[in-house]
């Protein structure tokens, strides 16, 4: 008797997998994330200004992109989608927390957000503090 | 702050490189991996997302691939896990909870998914092995859709060669009890 499975393949292809091929829209969408992905790569000082943005009140994604802009940093000017993509990153770390109100995401530090920003001013004080006598020697 | 760091360091390994080979893994497996999805998740849309997924996964982790095996069985591990862990997840259980239900009904009841419904009077076998427990259903596609050997299904699934064997023989006689109760 032979292997009825033999005609497996076949079957298949004319039934479920008919017309049912990976499109070149969803290889594109992979490149595209991939690519995005790529691109988020961000520098330490533009997370701590986010973090230090939402650190008294919760802000939504528009205004604290406005206090970045005042700080000058200009990563995400004119690219506002990556903010974002950000945003959503350090939600996802449960860095930031959001909740939704009157239809705009607002975002604040949760705990663990907190310590990392004081983490980081706590070691930036530090060297603040040991490169402040030789400042003050040089313009002596 | 190693967390913050690590979102803010640069990947190292050549990124152009690591974006032509997912080009050719897509352009060489695409649709086996498709396929493969779908045996497992029985549905097109999410099939195709699921497969997005798991070339997007490949990317991230392409520089963890050790060249123990070749890249093609890589990628079919990825995916049968990946498909697995969807499977486990809290969307799918409760969400697609209907279909998780018909999965352990025996056979017998079994309602067949609305897809499957539309083929069944062009193919019976196909159905049937569509209607097979996972466990099963997974070494029939791969030795006979994907005509992979078992060895290579081994290495995909992380089962001993001779379970893939006995679940391979078990699968055929649930088969044949199908078709038998059709005709």
């Amino acid at each position: 008797m032979n292997d009825p499975l033999k005609n497996l393949k076949s079957s298949m292809e004319k039934s479920i997998f008919k017309d049912f091929s990976f499109s070149n829209e969803r290889k594109n969408a992979v490149r595209e994330t991939i690519r995005t992905n790529q691109q988020a790569q961000f520098h330490i000082e533009t997370i701590i200004a986010i973090l230090e943005s939402v650190q008294y009140e919760s802000k939504d994604g528009y205004n604290i992109s406005v206090q970045l802009f005042q700080k000058d940093e200009r990563t995400f000017q004119k690219n506002e989608g990556q903010l974002y993509t950000l945003l959503h990153l350090l939600e996802n770390k449960e860095i930031l927390t959001s909740n939704w109100l009157n239809n705009k995401k607002y975002y604040s530090l949760n705990s663990k957000g907190k310590k990392y920003l004081a983490t980081y001013k706590k070691d930036t004080d530090k060297q603040g503090l040991s490169l402040n006598p030789f400042i003050t020697e040089a313009s002596l | 702050m190693n967390e913050l760091n690590q979102l803010a360091v640069t990947d190292e390994m050549m990124l152009d490189e690591r974006e032509q080979i997912i080009d050719q893994l897509m352009r060489e497996y695409s649709d086996d991996i498709l396929h493969l999805v779908y045996t497992y998740v029985k549905n097109r849309t999410i099939a195709e997302d699921l497969a997005q997924e798991i070339f997007i996964k490949c990317f991230e982790k392409l520089n963890q691939f050790n060249q123990q095996s070749t890249i093609k069985t890589w990628l079919y591990r990825i995916a049968s896990n990946h498909c697995k862990d969807y499977l486990k997840s809290w969307h799918y259980r409760k969400i697609m909870l209907n279909n998780k239900i018909f999965d352990h009904i025996p056979s017998k009841l079994k309602q067949v998914e609305e897809e499957v419904i539309k083929h069944s009077e062009e193919n019976s076998l196909t159905n049937a092995v569509m209607n097979l427990p996972i466990k099963y259903r997974e070494v029939v596609f791969l030795h006979y859709y994907e005509e992979l050997s078992l060895k290579e299904i081994s290495k995909i699934t992380s089962v001993n060669i001779n379970t893939l064997k006995t679940r391979l023989k078990r699968a055929k006689e649930l088969l044949k009890d199908k078709m038998i109760e059709e005709v």
